[in-house]
Order: C-alpha cells, then structure tokens, then sequence
C-alpha cells in the first residue's frame, strides 16, 4: 500500500458516502470514483467494503435506493440522499470539524 | 424507522434469500464491469484489467458476505437457521426428545399450578379500591389472644379517637330466617354499620349501598343482596330495588345488589362460617339496657393516605390503654392490633406457598438437571457431527449457540406441554383445596401466569442446556474425529464426572423433599390419633336457629329444642341425641370468659380465671361419647328450668380444684348481668374445641334453661349411615314449626375432615411434588447408569471374557450406582438438616430434624435408587462378550 494514501479512520466511511451522495444521485461504482476525484486520488477505500456501509446508511433511511438503467445500457442501483441523510452529513461534518479542530489545538501545543 | 427497515429487509431476506444475493450480486458484478471498463480504456490489456480491478476491489465473496448480513443474515437468521436444524435434531432422537419434554413438563406445569395460586393469593391486587389501604382492627386478650373481636362501647371509642383510619365500620355475622317467598331458608347475614361500603371501596351493581342516615334506628330496615343470593332466590330481577323481604319476622327493603365479584367474609371470626349473602344495619343502640360491653363485633378501617398500618396500630393501641384505664372492669389489660386485609386474608397461606412453590423449583432442578444428562450423553454421541462442523470451520459461540438454540426449543415445547398439565393441576387443586383455607376459584392460567411460565421455561433452557454446550464445545477434535465418540474418550472421561455431579445433586433434592414430605406425613399421622375427647363415627350433626321475633320466652326456646330433641330420639335407627351450641372444631366464636370461685378470695381486675362456656343436654355428653368422670349429668328438672348447675371439663377441674372434690362447689361464671353462681354436678372429660393441636382449655357446660341460645347444634349417633336420617329429622322440625329451616347438616367425620383439610392439603401437596422428585431423579440415575454401561459395553465384555462372574459385572454397576446414591442422600440430609426448620409452623408431634423420618426416606431412596441401576446391570450382564470385542 503506497505511503502517500491515507487509510480510512473508522466510522468515516459513512460520512464520506454522504458527502459524495450530497452532490448528485450515483451508483456504487460512482461513490468510489467520486471519492477518489474529489481526494486527489488520496483516499484508499476498500472498493468491496462500500456495499454492506451503503446498506446500513440506506436502512437507517438517510439514502433511497432505486434500479434504473445506467448510460452504458445496463442495469444499476442508484442511491439519493434523503432529507434525513442531508442533515445527519451536516451533523457529522461538524462534528468532524470539531474532531481535527480539537486535534490541531492539542498538536500546536506541543 | 430504522428497526422497521432493517426488520423488512431481514424479512424478505429469511423467505427470498436467493433474490437478496442475486441482487448484491448484480450490484458488485456491474461495479467490476465498469472498473474493467474504465482501465481498458486507460490503456491496459484485458487480462491486466480486470486483475487491477479485482484487487482493488478486495475479496468479492467477503464482500458479499458482508452485504448479505446486513441485508439479511444477522442474529434472526442463524436463529431461524438453528430453529430448524434443532427440530430436526430433535425429530431424528424421538425417544430422548420425548423423555426430555415431558420430564420438562412435569417440572414447568407444577411450577406454573403452584405459581398460578401464589399469584391469585399473594400478588394480585385484592378486588378492593386501594386495597393495601384496608386493614382489620382487632383487641388482644389479656391471655394474649389476638385477633379477638371487641364491644360496641371501644368502637365507639377508637371510632371518635383514631386519627390513622379515613373511617371505620364494625360487623358481625349472623344467621336470619327469611320465609315469605318460597322454602323458609336460613341465610348468613352480615350486619354492619354504615360506613362498610365505603371502607371496602365497593359500589354496587344496582341500586345503592349504605347511606349514613341508614344508621338511624328509624331506617335501619334495609337490605343489600349479595349477587348469588339476588340469582337464586329473584331471578334476577332488575326491578328488585325497592321490593321487600321478611328476616326473622320482620320486613326489610332492598337497596341494593352487589356485584358478583364481592365478598368481604373473615372466616376464622364469622359467626356463620360462610360468606354474607345479605348485608343490613347493625343496630348500635346506646343508653341502658344496650349491650355495650359485650365483645362480638369485627372492625374493618381504611387508612388515610401515606398512613402505615405500623401507625395506626401504635395508636390503636394508644386508644385501648386509655380504655383499659378508664373501665378496667371491661378492658383491665387488653391491647389491640392492626392487621392488613391482604395479611387477614392469606397471612397463614402465605409461609406454606412459598414453600410449596420451593418445592416445586426443586422438583423443576430435577428435571433440569435430568434433561442436562440426557443432553451430555446425546452431546457425546454427536460429537462427531460436532467435530465435523468445527473442523468446517464453525466457531466456538456459533456450536454453543446451536446447542442452547436446542435446548431452548425443547424448553419451549415442554412448556407448552406443561401449561396442559397446569391446566388440569389447577382444576385439581381447586377440587383438593380445604374450604377453610381461601376461595381458589379465582386461580387460573392468566397473562402474568403465562409470562411466567415463558420465563420460567427460557430460564431452564439456558440452566440444562448451557453445560452440556460448553462441554461440548471444548472437545478436541482429532479424538473425536478418530473413534466417533464410541468408547470413553478423555472428554468423555470429563462429561461423565458431570453427568455423576447431576445425579448427585438430583438425590440430593429429592431426600430434602422426601424428608419434608416424610414430617408432613407423620405430622398428619399424630394429627389424626389425637385424642379428640369424642367418638366421631355414625354422628350426625345440624344447626337449628329459631328467630327472636317467634319465641319471646326463654321458656319457649328451651320448649322447643327438648321437643326437637324427644321427637328425634323416636325416629328409628337414632341411637341417641342431644345439642350443644357450638360443635367441637367448627370455628364459631368462643371467646373465653372470666369466672370467680365462690368461697375463695377475689383476685384483683383483670387477673382472674376464664373459661369457655358452652351450653348442652344430658344427652350431648351421652351421644358424643364424653365420658363423665365424677359426679352426674344433668336431670330432667335441670333441663326444664334453671336451677343453676353446671357441668366442668377435666382441665378445669385439674387447674382449679388439683386437691379437692369440685362437685358442690360454686362457680361465678360472668355471662349474666347480675352474679349467679352456679352448683358444680359433674366433671366431664375434655374435649378439643378449638383445634386438634393445642391441649383443650378450661371449659363449663350450662344447661339449656340456665343459658338460653335461640340456636343450638342437634348431634345425632345413629345405627349405620347417619346421613339418612337427616331428612327424617328436618321433617320432625318442620313439623314443629313449618317455617323452621335447619342448615350445616353434616357428618361428624365431616366436621372433622374440614378442619385436617388444611393439614391434609399440604401433605398432600408435598407429597406429591416428593413422589415426583423421586421418580424423576429415578428416571436420572437410570439414565446415567444406562448410559455408562453402553460406554463400558466392550470394557465389560473384556471383563466377562477372561472370566469374570455375571454377578460380579451385575455388582459392578450397582455399586456404582450406590456410590452415587449415597453421595447425593448426604449431601441431601445436610441440606435437609438446615431447609426443614422453614417447615416448623407446620408440624405437629415431630421435630424439623426427625431421625426416623430422615432414616426412612435415606431407605427409600436407597431401594428406588436399586432399582433403577437393576435394569441397566441386567444388561451389562448379559452382554456377549464376543460382540462385545468385536463391537469396535
């Protein structure tokens, strides 16, 4: 694994998908490709990892989920973030926020 | 929202589990597509491709696993998943499915029966408003009688001074004739004073209850029916309010009716003995000539809130001391108690319950640790097919849960089994349960019953199916991969020791059971051989009342009972007859009354001698078989009109005159309004009234004409049956007088069986759950012993080879059978050493730790133990040796 990739910390994963979510409905495929874009290619997420992470946001009701024909002709999944996953993401990008804020205070002080 | 989505998901997944992986399945499959897709496009080969994608995609079959728990899987479907294979399981092993759920059954059914009556009786609500709140106030005698009933001038006095009560209502229970429509039937009536209704907290049916102007002499004629009462003698009329009906002569209103479900009846003080069936005014005349000082009345309060009873008692005690101050000549040393209703109620079923449902969880341990045997031998005997899994990679928890899945099916069909036998049990023991002792009509299977019974029973699955499962679970695979579990393998070696561990333990529950049983028995033994002071046989008893309003005249009332009585004794097969008011061992009131002996020096208030007083014929002591010790009986002048004499029982006579002749000395007897001393004819020899353990009290017979009853008990000794002459005498009475009902007809043996009934009903009970016990640790110690010589066949058939003896092997496995036996019989009898003082309360003649009980039950067990090894030894020595060694 290349040094320069940050390895997810845990319970990021969630956070992560809404946000790539937030911007536009996609499928599973296109959450990764978006993660990477939007990371300069940073992030290393684990591609089969996504599935069981999509389904339980989607059974905790913060994204829909629906079967529609992708533009290559076939069959995909497509997932939408709820109302209820928009304000969990802004919940969670504040509490992030606060995370590396809290982070970064105690490292200057060293 | 969320346990709503994951249940649907989890839901379909369980009925269309193909469908929910072909669906993650096309999911991943067009991911992996389109990744291919998007690197052909930068450049690569296909082959190059396509790795590139499947690596960075991880381990796609991980992945789908992981989808799928989410989606489905999870807990519900590897339970539903061991559901199924355990009914399999089950199915496949019939015999130790069967053994197992009803050995279950019996544990769980007599726990919920008796649970079900611990429910009705302790933890219920009582069908009152704000039950916990009403409590009986009762005077302590100076002899340190408690729940003694007082007099109208201290309820009148607690009433005004108590603080503690929101109000307080006096009663009292009594027979009344009611004549006018239909057969003149005798009914129990309680009178009370106003307030009853509104103590109690109960509203009526139809019309009203009690109002306070009730009270007022001018209005106290109505009357409140009972629910039963209104069905049977009106139809249940709904225009009944408002109607009248004749009591003694005398007209009343009705009221009221009241709900089926109400009774307010305080049996050990009820002057009927049953249950109100009408409820009217208690007249409490004041002024002379009212009968204030005469002790007959109960006291029913409810506390004000956040009193304690503890409180009230403290100043009801308070009240009493002033009484006892201020009219020593009523009250010199009398104290009083508060009693809550639900302790009035059950307070002397509550220790026997909780042993009896003791016992019951006993005999449920049994059958745990019995179903636990079985499941290690069947655990051993699966231990391949567990290996097997194991080796296939299940993990530890996963094999455990499996197992306790098991076991938990086997405890839930052998509760559902066991309700059934609760069911009958409760019908059972309503039908065996003394009447004395509460109304079990009420019990039954209910909501809190059931909830119960389904803890009980998971609670039991988890006990007997967790050892067996870590046991298993622990097995080293290589062993029993190698020889399949057949012959005693190391941990075989292990299981055995914890299946002997079992055994032990169940004996040793048993012989703490067979030894409570075993002293209950023998209590009730000596209960019976006492000696009662009369001969009950071919006696036949009944209760004659005749009104007040009929008969003015004591003369009348003497008049009418010898000619009942003379008419009686022509009837053919009547031996003899005679009357006494209260019959021995039939609860009624016999409240001990004080005495002087004329000529010796009077003792200071208070501290005199009392004694019970009763009233009988010449013919009572002749027809019960009280034998007269000195003196004569009573003459047939003495019967016509008073002349003052009285007959003595022993114990009087022993306590009072130890050194001198009694006959033609004088006693005092306090029933009368003015002293009238009366001449001592005779000793006659005691007789237990009260109760059949406690020695019989001092006790004075008047005559009829001395002390006139308006209702006395004819007793009749007859040849043969003596219930068939009851119709004969009820016409000679109705011949008398036709509006003249008598009631309680019943057998002597009748009388007396009810009062051992209580006594009765717990041996039975104990006994039964014992027999239980015994047969199901039986059962165990079969299975055990069974099972080992089916592990040791080919050792034993070595052993029969190089020429041991057929008895030596049968030896052999009794003896192991007896080591057992006997470790579980003494660690039992410790046990039972320390639990069966819990009984004390309940014995009678025997001590808690009673040598020759405990003896007999050690026998008992030793010899049932025997047999159940013999058959497992009968086989051990019939085994072929040549199969035997070629059985491997």
């Amino acid at each position: 694994m290349a040094k320069n990739k940050a390895d997810l910390l845990q319970g990021t994963l969630d956070m992560l998908i809404l946000k790539s979510l937030s911007l536009g409905e996609l499928h599973g495929y296109g959450v990764i490709q978006r993660l990477r874009q939007l990371s300069d290619e940073m992030l290393n997420v684990e591609q089969g990892s996504l599935y069981p992470a999509l389904y339980r946001i989607e059974q905790k009701g913060w994204v829909s989920a629906r079967w529609d024909v992708h533009d290559t002709g076939r069959e995909a999944k497509f997932y939408k973030l709820t109302r209820a996953g928009r304000k969990q993401l802004e919940t969670e990008e504040a509490s992030w926020d606060r995370l590396v804020l809290a982070i970064a205070k105690v490292r200057q002080a060293t | 929202m969320k346990w709503f989505n994951i249940l649907r998901d989890r839901l379909r997944a369980l009925r269309q589990r193909e469908a929910v992986i072909h669906d993650i399945d096309r999911e991943m499959r067009l991911h992996l597509e389109l990744q291919v897709e998007a690197n052909i496009n930068s450049g690569m080969s296909p082959e190059a491709a396509r790795e590139k994608a499947m690596r960075s995609f991880g381990n796609v079959n991980r992945a789908v696993d992981a989808a799928y728990d989410v989606k489905g899987g999870g807990l519900f479907e590897t339970l539903v998943q061991d559901s199924r294979y355990g009914v399999r399981m089950l199915a496949k092993h019939k015999a130790f499915t069967s053994v197992a759920i009803v050995t279950l059954a019996l544990g769980i059914g007599a726990n919920t029966a008796i649970f079900s009556v611990v429910n009705e009786l302790l933890l219920s609500p009582l069908p009152y408003r704000s039950a916990e709140q009403i409590a009986m106030l009762w005077e302590v005698t100076p002899e340190g009688r408690h729940q003694n009933i007082t007099s109208r001038a201290n309820f009148r006095a607690w009433k005004a001074q108590n603080t503690s009560f929101q109000g307080i209502a006096a009663f009292t229970d009594q027979r009344f004739n009611m004549t006018g429509t239909g057969e003149p039937e005798e009914l129990s009536v309680q009178l009370a004073t106003p307030e009853i209704f509104s103590v109690l907290g109960v509203d009526p049916l139809l019309g009203r209850t009690f109002l306070p102007e009730d009270g007022e002499p001018a209005n106290m004629d109505v009357a409140v029916l009972s629910y039963p009462l209104w069905q049977r003698r009106f139809g249940g009329q709904s225009n009944i309010v408002g109607q009248q009906l004749t009591l003694n002569g005398i007209k009343f209103t009705v009221i009221g009716v009241m709900p089926p479900s109400f009774q307010f009846h305080i049996k050990s003080r009820s002057g009927t003995g049953r249950p109100a069936e009408l409820w009217s005014i208690l007249p409490m005349p004041v002024g002379p000539g009212a009968n204030d000082r005469g002790r007959f009345l109960s006291v029913v309060g409810r506390l004000k809130d956040g009193v304690p009873a503890e409180q009230a008692a403290a100043e009801l005690r308070t009240i009493e001391a002033r009484l006892s101050e201020e009219t020593p000549e009523y009250n010199k040393n009398y104290s009083a108690e508060v009693l809550p209703l639900r302790d009035q109620f059950f307070g002397n079923v509550r220790r026997p319950l909780w042993l009896m449902l003791g016992a019951v969880g006993f005999v449920l341990l049994i059958a745990c640790a019995n179903v636990a045997n079985l499941l290690l031998s069947l655990a051993t005997s699966r231990e391949k097919e567990i290996a097997v899994r194991a080796a296939l990679g299940a993990r530890r928890f996963r094999i455990v849960r499996q197992l306790l899945t098991e076991s938990l099916l086997l405890a839930l069909l052998g509760s559902a089994l066991g309700l059934g036998f609760a069911y009958l049990g409760i019908k059972a023991l309503v039908l065996i349960s003394p009447r004395d002792l509460v109304s079990l009509q009420g019990v039954g299977l209910n909501l809190t019953v059931l909830a119960w019974t389904l803890g009980v029973s998971l609670l039991t699955g988890i006990v007997f199916g967790l050892a067996p499962a870590v046991h298993v679970s622990r097995l080293n695979l290589n062993d029993s991969l190698k020889d399949g579990g057949k012959s005693e393998s190391a941990q075989a070696s292990g299981s055995r020791r914890l299946r002997n561990a079992l055994v032990v333990s169940e004996i040793a529950l048993a012989v703490v059971l067979l030894a409570s049983a075993g002293l209950l028995i023998r209590s009730f033994i000596r209960l019976q051989q006492v000696d009662r002071g009369f001969e009950t046989d071919n006696l036949l008893t009944m209760v004659v009342r005749i009104p007040d309003s009929r008969y003015r005249e004591d003369a009348q009332f003497v008049n009418f009972f010898s000619q009942a009585l003379e008419r009686t004794r022509h009837l053919p097969t009547v031996r003899s007859a005679g009357m006494v008011n209260f019959l021995p061992l039939y609860g009624g009131l016999g409240s001990a009354t004080g005495f002087k002996i004329v000529g010796r020096p009077e003792p200071p208030p208070g501290q005199g001698p009392s004694t019970d007083v009763r009233v009988a014929d010449a013919g009572y002591f002749k027809t019960m078989g009280i034998p007269l010790l000195r003196g004569r009986n009573f003459s047939d002048s003495e019967q016509r009109e008073p002349k003052h004499v009285i007959l003595i029982n022993e114990a009087l006579a022993r306590k009072h005159f130890p050194d001198e002749d009694p006959i033609g000395r004088r006693l005092d007897v306090e029933m009368f309004d003015t002293p009238q001393p009366a001449e001592i004819i005779g000793v006659v020899g005691n007789v237990r009234y009260d109760s059949l353990i406690d020695e019989s009290p001092p006790a004075v017979y008047f005559p009829h004409p001395d002390l006139t009853y308006a209702f006395m008990t004819l007793v009749i000794r007859t040849d043969g049956e003596p219930t068939a002459i009851a119709p004969a005498v009820q016409r000679e009475i109705r011949a008398l007088d036709p509006n003249q009902p008598v009631s309680d007809v019943r057998t002597m043996n009748q009388v007396m069986a009810d009062w051992v009934s209580r006594s009765r009903f717990n041996t039975l009970l104990l006994g039964l759950f014992a027999g239980l016990a015994t047969l199901l640790s039986a059962v165990g110690i079969f299975g055990v012993m069974n099972y080992s010589v089916a592990l040791r066949t080919r050792e034993i058939g070595l052993r029969l080879a190089v020429g041991a003896q057929p008895r030596q092997v049968l030896l052999l496995v009794l003896r192991q059978g007896l080591v057992l036996t006997v470790a579980g019989i003494v660690l039992g009898l410790a046990a039972a050493f320390a639990l069966t003082r819990l009984l004390s309360g309940l014995l009678f003649g025997v001590g808690a730790v009673d040598v020759t009980t405990f003896t007999a039950i050690s026998l008992l067990l030793v010899v049932v133990s025997l047999l159940a090894c013999y058959l497992p030894a009968r086989r051990a020595m019939r085994i072929d040796p040549l199969s035997a060694l070629r059985y491997e």
